[in-house]
């Protein structure tokens, strides 16, 4: 009987193979007192523990070809949530929360002021840069 | 439901001779008794009482042989009964499932059989207790970590992007390990992370296996009872430096389920 860490040194390698649900209150549990704890000789001991545990040993899952494609499915997620503009969402709640409306609208005729403004620069570069390249023929 | 299939063995051809055996928790030394409400395995829950033998005690239950035990209300109350009794005592805590024919062979065959045994343990757990430092990763905010870091991840995230799942097999297979072998390598670095920050504890260290493919760290450590403050500090403080990134939790006083083994190797 000594008092010693389990598990030979099980410093952290060979991990990524065990998928188990979410933890709970009875996960903890389940990791801590079904492979841990001091196990006293067989001869004295008989065992009464039952057939739900069976249920629990089948959680242990190895990772392998469905982990691998969930994580690729998440990252697929995360790409087409992340590429969605950030505002949208916002302005899509403003608009249906009526008292917003006038607001909102406020701020689209400002977007396009600012758009028609930009456009009105463009084209005057436009009209410059013929010039200047009709000088230069 | 299953009350029934536990007959195939009858209780004489599992050495128990009566209709009861006794269920034994932990060994605790001889002068802790059992509080009046402490209820044990069992439905209904079975009573807790303490077999004692010189300067050393069982936490034990009467139980009925003839159903097994395993429910999750099982599982807790064996739990729950040892991790209370860590908090004040030192206890040796047993393995779910130990059940002896009756307090005779409680006090022969455990406690006087392991007497020199159980009792230097007892002393090194003196003012102990175990705690379990768990963090787990934030899928978005670690899947984005290694898109950063790994080209190849890019790539082939680029790769199935918008298309369908039965065409882009291979480069999903390929993603997916890619990531589980990463998250692998930034388990082991941060749960290396987890270890040096509670090393002014003087902590024994059990770093344990993931159970989640997303666990940033599981590491038990048995500490001074005393300094849990520290221990709740150095938690914190690394639950802000990970904020977003990983989720962190602390569970105990707990019993030194990952402490106690036999000296001799036996199965």
């Amino acid at each position: 009987m000594t008092i010693q860490p389990a598990g030979g040194g099980g410093g952290g390698g060979g991990g990524g193979t065990m998928a188990r649900p979410n933890s709970s209150g009875l996960a903890e549990v389940i990791d801590t007192i079904l492979d841990k704890g001091l196990v006293i000789d067989a001869f004295v001991r008989v065992s009464l523990v039952g057939i739900e545990l069976l249920t629990i040993d089948a959680r242990v899952v190895v990772a392998s070809v469905d982990t691998y494609l969930r994580f690729a499915e998440a990252v697929n997620r995360l790409e087409i949530s992340d590429n969605e503009p950030k505002g949208l969402p916002d302005l899509v709640g403003d608009i249906t929360s009526g008292g917003a409306k006038h607001k909102t609208k406020g701020a689209l005729e400002a977007a396009t002021e600012k758009v028609s403004d930009f456009l009105g620069d463009v084209d005057e570069k436009r009209q410059r840069a013929p010039r200047g390249s009709k000088r230069g023929e | 439901m299953t009350d029934t299939t536990a007959d195939e063995r009858t209780p004489e051809e599992q050495g128990v001779t009566g209709s009861t055996g006794i269920y034994v928790y932990g060994i605790v030394p001889g002068d802790v008794e059992a509080e009046s409400h402490a209820t044990g395995v069992g439905d209904p829950p079975s009573d807790v009482s303490v077999v004692r033998s010189g300067e050393i005690a069982a936490l034990v239950s009467e139980i009925p042989v003839d159903r097994p035990l395993g429910t999750p209300d099982d599982l807790k109350a064996h739990a729950e009964l040892l991790d209370g009794t860590a908090a004040v005592a030192p206890v040796l805590p047993l393995r779910f499932g130990a059940v002896l024919s009756d307090e005779d062979a409680v006090s022969e065959e455990l406690l006087d059989a392991h007497r020199d045994e159980f009792e230097a343990a007892l002393n090194e757990l003196e003012g102990k207790a175990q705690f379990v430092v768990k963090a787990r990763y934030d899928e978005r905010a670690v899947l984005s970590e290694i898109l950063e870091e790994n080209a190849d991840a890019a790539r082939l995230r680029e790769e199935i992007r918008d298309k369908p799942e039965d065409a882009t097999r291979d480069a999903r297979m390929m993603l997916g390990e890619i990531i589980t072998q990463s998250i692998e390598a930034k388990r082991n670095e941060d749960t290396q992370r987890v270890v040096d920050a509670l090393e002014d504890l003087e902590p024994m260290v059990n770093v344990r296996q993931p159970t989640h493919d997303e666990d940033a760290a599981h590491v038990a450590v048995l500490i001074e009872l005393s300094r849990q403050g520290d221990l709740e500090d150095i938690v914190r403080s690394l639950a802000e430096e990970w904020e977003g990134r990983a989720e962190m939790d602390l569970l105990g006083p707990m019993a030194a389920y990952d402490f106690v083994m036999k000296r001799a190797p036996e199965d």
